[in-house]
């Protein structure tokens, strides 16, 4: 018998655990010219704003060793042509959609969230607190544990879809973020988002990115990633989509062992649009070689050695 | 784009250092040898480095349907390029293409002016291949660094087309830049043109071709992230009727008309 890789995250009915990871797979509309975006077991789309938003001045982009930073800065047509011309391809297919809001300010994301809870086709909304690229305040919104949960708690007095707060790993504390905002109402937390970062070219000493700082991606963040997960998993009660450098199978299955509900991917959809399914695919061997049917069988089943200073850091985390 | 196959495995036939930092990768590949249009481009995966994130993209040079051949010139610039002088004959690429918009090349014979600057110069010579079967009459001006740095003449001469080089310090053909050398071709006939360079090149040569009032289209150089329109990394100001949106280099182009694009300097 096959592995049921069949997920319920937060009242999300998912066919897997493989999502995409907001702002690496646009609205769907490229990845539905490669394959039936029914292959994922949601479909996140890129953040959206109010209104419409230029993005940040190029060169947007700059690989590093084993990571990418970027600095696009929430480039958004703005919710009303999200509506008009994106969410009806999505809605052709058999996949949860999960739309990701931006604000520039509090007041922003339970205005767009309004005009998203009238629409059909939307499983949940995904709150963008975390993107390091906004000029404004931005920046700091999901830094702040008090105004995260403001956000959060805004939100979900407007709609009666599942909130999933994303968090920033930018901070000193990643659970007093999460129980914030599971206090406040969210119904699921995504994390991480990428981390900020900034390169310099040498000859000409200019930063690589227009935007100086950016925030980086790809498997050099992993081990952060595999880290706030695993706290938050033992922080917080409300599921999980583990996010940050999932290459690989692998990859998927040690956020899962971390904790994670879901698994988002991200930065190697630019690589390769087709490791979706050999992610999927991956997991279900996993399962078959390990003689389990599910992936409650190993969500959160890492095995810690049983000493006492582990069990501290355990309940402490 | 091609909606189906779009990745592909190509096997290596020769990669060749042409001159200074330059090679010409030639690749066998059926469906991209015959499906790719001159400016299109390919975005190639670095073999066993999993340090390295991104595909590389690269315009298709030329291609020779009837032997599954296509090939592309690339510079070694960084750690990516610097690989690919690995790859050996009968080696496989990972790649996805054909990728972008392509130059519109007319049906009929036509007077046509190909600008070319340093790795730009390659992919004119699909322009070129395409041209010389509709007969068309062609003055080529290409600019490199220096004497080190120049390749491609003699495929530009054997598609009979007049073929000038300047260089940056004079070392071959005239001393100077393109955009100091097209006063003779400007005194010509042209109907139509093609630009492949360097940014500071298509500054340069975009108030001429203006003025002169010609059909022309340039292909832009940009930071892609996934080459096939998701990331955003590779968006430039372009004009759409009044408006100036941002388009992406990786699927509205990287073939642009001259009259939509914007430049820095004008915003």
């Amino acid at each position: 018998m096959k592995p049921d890789l069949t997920t319920n995250l937060c009242g999300i009915k998912m066919s897997n655990p493989v999502v995409t990871a907001s702002g690496t797979s646009g609205y769907g509309q490229e990845f539905s010219q490669f394959y039936d975006l029914g292959v994922f077991g949601a479909f996140t789309v890129k953040s959206i704003t109010i209104e419409k938003r230029e993005g940040n001045p190029t060169p947007r982009i700059a690989e590093c060793t084993g990571g990418l930073l970027n600095s696009i800065g929430i480039q958004s047509q703005g919710v009303r042509h999200f509506i008009q011309k994106d969410l009806p391809l999505l809605r052709q297919y058999n996949v949860p959609v999960i739309v990701s809001i931006a604000g520039l300010s509090v007041d922003e994301y339970p205005r767009v969230a309004t005009i998203l809870d009238q629409e059909e086709g939307i499983s949940a909304i995904e709150v963008n607190i975390s993107c390091p690229n906004l000029e404004a305040d931005g920046c700091s919104f999901g830094g702040d544990p008090e105004i995260s949960g403001q956000i959060i708690g805004a939100i979900k007095s407007t709609t009666s879809l599942p909130v999933i707060a994303k968090l920033t790993p930018n901070v000193t504390d990643i659970t007093a973020i999460a129980k914030s905002v599971e206090t406040c109402g969210a119904d699921a937390v995504a994390l991480i988002n990428t981390l900020g970062g900034m390169a310099i070219d040498i000859q000409t000493r200019k930063p690589k990115l227009a935007n100086i700082i950016g925030g980086l991606s790809g498997p050099v963040i992993k081990p952060i990633g595999i880290k706030m997960v695993w706290q938050v998993y033992n922080a917080v009660q409300i599921p999980i989509i583990g996010i940050g450098g999932i290459m690989t199978w692998e990859d998927a299955i040690e956020y899962i062992l971390a904790g994670a509900t879901a698994v988002g991917v991200g930065t190697a959809l630019f690589q390769d649009p087709w490791v979706v399914f050999d992610i999927i695919e991956g997991i279900t061997e996993y399962l078959e070689k390990n003689g389990l049917n599910r992936l409650d069988d190993i969500r959160g089943k890492i095995k810690l050695p049983e000493t006492p200073q582990m069990q501290e850091l355990k309940e402490g985390a | 784009m091609n909606k189906v196959g779009l990745r592909h495995s190509a096997s290596v036939v020769s990669n060749t250092r042409i001159c200074t930092d330059h090679y010409r990768l030639v690749l066998q590949e059926d469906r991209l040898a015959s499906a790719t249009l001159p400016g299109q481009f390919v975005n190639i995966r670095i073999h066993n480095r999993e340090d390295l994130i991104l595909r590389r993209p690269f315009s298709v040079a030329l291609v020779k349907p009837e032997q599954s051949l296509f090939e592309i010139v690339y510079r070694v610039v960084g750690k990516g390029t610097s690989a690919m002088t690995d790859l050996q004959p009968d080696d496989v690429v990972d790649l996805l293409g054909p990728l972008g918009k392509g130059f519109r090349i007319p049906e009929k014979a036509t007077n046509c002016l190909l600008l070319g600057g340093g790795c730009g110069v390659a992919p004119l010579w699909g322009v070129a291949d395409k041209l010389y079967r509709t007969n068309s009459k062609m003055i080529v001006v290409l600019g490199f660094q220096s004497s080190a740095m120049v390749f491609g003449e003699d495929k530009f001469q054997a598609y009979g087309a007049d073929t000038l080089i300047t260089t940056d310090d004079g070392s071959y053909g005239l001393k100077g830049f393109v955009s100091e050398h097209l006063g003779k071709a400007m005194d010509r006939q042209i109907d139509r043109a093609y630009v492949c360079g360097p940014t500071p090149m298509i500054k340069a040569v975009t108030p001429i071709l203006k003025k002169a009032n010609v059909a022309c289209e340039i292909s832009l150089e940009a930071y892609m992230g996934c080459g096939f329109g998701v990331c955003l990394s590779c968006v430039v100001s372009v004009r759409n009727g009044e408006a100036i949106e941002k388009q992406r280099v990786c699927v509205e182009g990287p073939v642009f008309r001259l009259e939509d694009i914007v430049l820095d300097h004008e915003t």
